[in-house]
């Protein structure tokens, strides 16, 4: 278990990290959420060692990580971290390697990883010839070639095409599922959304949200309405605990305060013309993150 | 398990090596190297008329001038230690013929002159030198040399003094020199010009091993982080292991570099003894030969026992020092070109190393040149030059030695530090203050 308590890190006068904690367990994938200059990057540094923290705890597995341990952590950073004039091969010798691999180990994992994502034929290319969708695809790939027990992914999915986020989603959750901890770091709420279970927001370097992505929603109060039909839109608006109603094509999406305000809504709604549509759902992480992220702006 | 420690040297060393600009660079320096020292043989390879003669007409109207012309130009030539199969590379003829004829012989003639003694009574004798083209500056002075003695010999001539006894006045005299001070001699007192003219060229590869070094280390250094390679090396290996791995690397390299430079040498020189004679020495063109000679008379080779092993020393300490210090300085800068501007002061300081080498004979004795030759960095250029020229002692140069020591160690226990916090920093904001409290820290 990675396990974080009470982390925070100053930058001379800076507070980039603020009293944050949580746990990832084997299997779980975690996300670590935030806008730009959120504190994420140097969380995962924290994380990984490359950053001593002001004050609190790391640690994996009950140990505090330090180079006795990295061997059995992978890490991929936002920027590219490879090394352009080196071949696919030599970059994964030379990252294998200092992960504690034999090369017999590396190149077989590496034939096996580039034939999954399909780009078998980069093998003796340099890194600097390759696509920056296939530097990524390399840069993941150099990052799971130690079959980690705890991963860290900062914006895996930049410069991908949704097919290859799909192949990089699939690898991560497999990765889940063999009981490696991963924590990835993501703007795209929609991937966040899919498949992890557990995340903090961060906000200037402070938790503003956290827990399970379940549990969240259902403690979010606020709930979407999609109608299909002709509504009287202006006294939907009039009812108390609507927030407001967004036309998108060829349906209406009224959002409200809470869930008792669905019934209201319904009775309106219902003497309406040509209803085809009435559903009421949670809305998603991308309205709750920009929600919380405004609140906090708001503070 | 590999030693990641020896792993990543490998990889910097391999780098460097493998790379087809080290093989292509390599190639250009063997050629250079052995080509200058075989430079004469290449130079005849091509071909010209080196043995042509410098042709000397004399139209002697004094009757008298030529045979005493003759004799001085003779000891002029020996003592110049022009050599020729017929101890001398002029061809003296007497020219009965007039000046007008004699100017039509010259204009088929490229080189020959003509040298006209006419009687003066008032100088004895009076002379007109008539040639096609300019004459080589170190013939037009013997030439000259020669009429002024033969002016001078004339005139003793007339007071009735030999030919023998005007040779034996004309004679170098033999001084013998004797030294209070045991240590010294009077061949060591010639070598210092020979010294201040060969040893800033033995010198020379250091100087260029010690940029190689630097820039290697700089160059992978922000390679690494400018690509942010740096983030996942370090989160396997300790920056200290990181450091060290590039600092055995370069100074593997240059060891390497610079033993190839000597296998070089060694060809050349075999090269040169395939094809110029059975003595390497003596095969030698006649000036380097002589350099040479005069260094091995002088008792220098006695004394390369002592300076050679210390010099060795020296340098691969300051090697070690140099690539410490590029590594420090590599993890502040966050890319080449900053890197480039922090290295220009470093080749400066190496710089004046070594034009002060170059001048310490000149300025023998100075207290100035004495107390920088102990500045780390500088000594392992300007010490042995001391040391070869007298000017300085074991002592001294053990002191330098050991000056160098301490700054390693400092350059360790510090710059460590440094390079810890500096190679994640990418940023040049407030970079002294940062490297500052990485030292108080």
């Amino acid at each position: 278990m990675l396990k974080l308590e009470n982390i925070t890190k100053y930058y001379g006068d800076f507070l980039a990290v603020d009293n944050l904690s949580f746990e990832v367990k084997e299997g779980e994938i975690f996300g670590l959420l935030g806008v730009n200059g959120a504190g994420k990057t140097t969380t995962f540094r924290m994380i990984m060692g490359l950053l001593e923290p002001s004050s609190g705890s790391i640690s994996l597995n009950g140990k505090k990580i330090d180079y006795s341990v990295t061997d059995n952590i992978g890490f991929l950073t936002e920027e590219r971290s490879l090394l352009t004039k080196m071949t696919v091969k030599e970059q994964c010798l030379f990252y294998g390697t200092l992960k504690g691999m034999d090369e017999e180990q590396i190149l077989s994992r590496l034939k096996e990883l580039l034939e999954k994502f399909g780009i078998s034929e980069y093998y003796d290319k340099k890194i600097k010839e390759l696509s920056k969708g296939n530097q990524q695809k390399i840069q993941f790939i150099t990052a799971i070639i130690n079959s980690p027990k705890l991963l860290i992914l900062d914006e895996p999915f930049s410069g991908l095409d949704p097919f290859n986020v799909e192949l990089f989603k699939q690898e991560i959750v497999d990765m889940a599922k063999n009981g490696s901890m991963i924590i990835f770091s993501s703007h795209r709420m929609e991937h966040v959304e899919l498949f992890c279970k557990k995340l903090v927001v961060l906000m200037n370097g402070k938790s503003v949200l956290d827990g399970y992505l379940t549990d969240i929603k259902e403690k979010y109060r606020k709930k979407n309405i999609l109608v299909k039909g002709d509504i009287d839109i202006e006294k939907i608006k009039n009812i108390k605990g609507v927030i407001e109603i967004n036309e998108k094509a060829s349906e209406y999406e009224i959002k409200i305060e809470n869930e008792d305000v669905k019934e209201d809504v319904f009775k309106v709604i219902s003497k309406g013309k040509n209803i085809t549509k009435f559903e009421v759902e949670e809305p998603s992480l991308n309205e709750i993150f920009v929600a919380k992220v405004g609140e906090s702006y708001e503070k | 398990m590999k030693s990641k420690l020896n792993y990543l040297i490998g990889i910097s060393l391999g780098r460097k090596i493998k790379t087809k600009w080290f093989l292509f660079a390599n190639i250009i320096l063997a050629i250079i190297i052995m080509g200058i020292i075989n430079i004469d043989s290449i130079i005849s390879l091509f071909g010209g008329d080196f043995n042509q003669k410098q042709e000397i007409y004399v139209i002697d109207n004094t009757g008298v001038a030529y045979d005493v012309f003759k004799e001085q130009l003779n000891n002029i030539s020996l003592n110049l230690n022009v050599e020729d199969t017929n101890g001398s590379n002029y061809k003296l003829e007497k020219y009965d013929k007039s000046i007008e004829e004699s100017k039509k012989m010259l204009e088929k003639k490229d080189s020959a002159l003509v040298v006209v003694f006419n009687n003066d009574i008032q100088n004895v004798i009076n002379v007109e030198i008539i040639s096609k083209e300019y004459i080589d500056l170190v013939e037009i002075q013997s030439i000259t040399g020669a009429i002024n003695n033969t002016k001078v010999a004339l005139a003793i001539l007339n007071s009735n003094i030999s030919m023998e006894e005007i040779n034996n006045i004309y004679a170098p005299i033999e001084i013998e020199r004797t030294f209070l001070n045991e240590k010294m001699n009077s061949e060591d007192e010639n070598m210092e010009i020979i010294v201040t003219t060969v040893f800033p060229i033995i010198i020379l590869p250091f100087f260029m091993l010690t940029i190689f070094l630097v820039q290697m280390i700089g160059a992978e250094v922000n390679d690494e982080k400018a690509t942010r390679g740096m983030e996942i090396i370090i989160s396997n290996v300790s920056p200290k292991t990181h450091f060290f791995s590039k600092v055995i690397a370069g100074n593997l390299f240059v060891i390497m570099q610079g033993a190839l430079l000597i296998v070089y040498a060694g060809i050349g020189l075999f090269i040169r003894k395939l094809i110029g004679g059975s003595s390497i020495v003596g095969g030698l063109g006649n000036e380097v030969s002589n350099i040479l000679n005069s260094v091995m008379n002088s008792g220098f080779g006695e004394k390369l026992i002592y300076i050679l092993p210390l010099t060795l020393i020296l340098m691969l300490l300051t090697f070690l020092a140099y690539s410490l210090l590029a590594g420090i300085l590599a993890s502040m800068t966050t890319n080449t070109e900053d890197f480039q501007q922090l290295q220009t002061p470093i080749m400066i300081i190496s710089l004046i190393g070594y034009y002060l080498a170059m001048m310490a004979g000149v300025f023998k004795g100075s207290l100035f040149i004495k107390i920088i030759s102990f500045i780390p960095f500088i000594s392992a250029i300007l010490s042995p030059s001391l040391l070869v020229l007298s000017q300085i002692g074991i002592i001294e140069i053990m002191i330098s030695i050991i000056l160098t020591i301490i700054t390693i160690w400092v350059l360790i226990k510090y710059g460590l530090k440094i390079y810890k916090v500096g190679i994640l920093n990418y940023s040049s904001k407030d970079l002294w203050k940062k490297m500052w409290k990485a030292i108080k820290d």
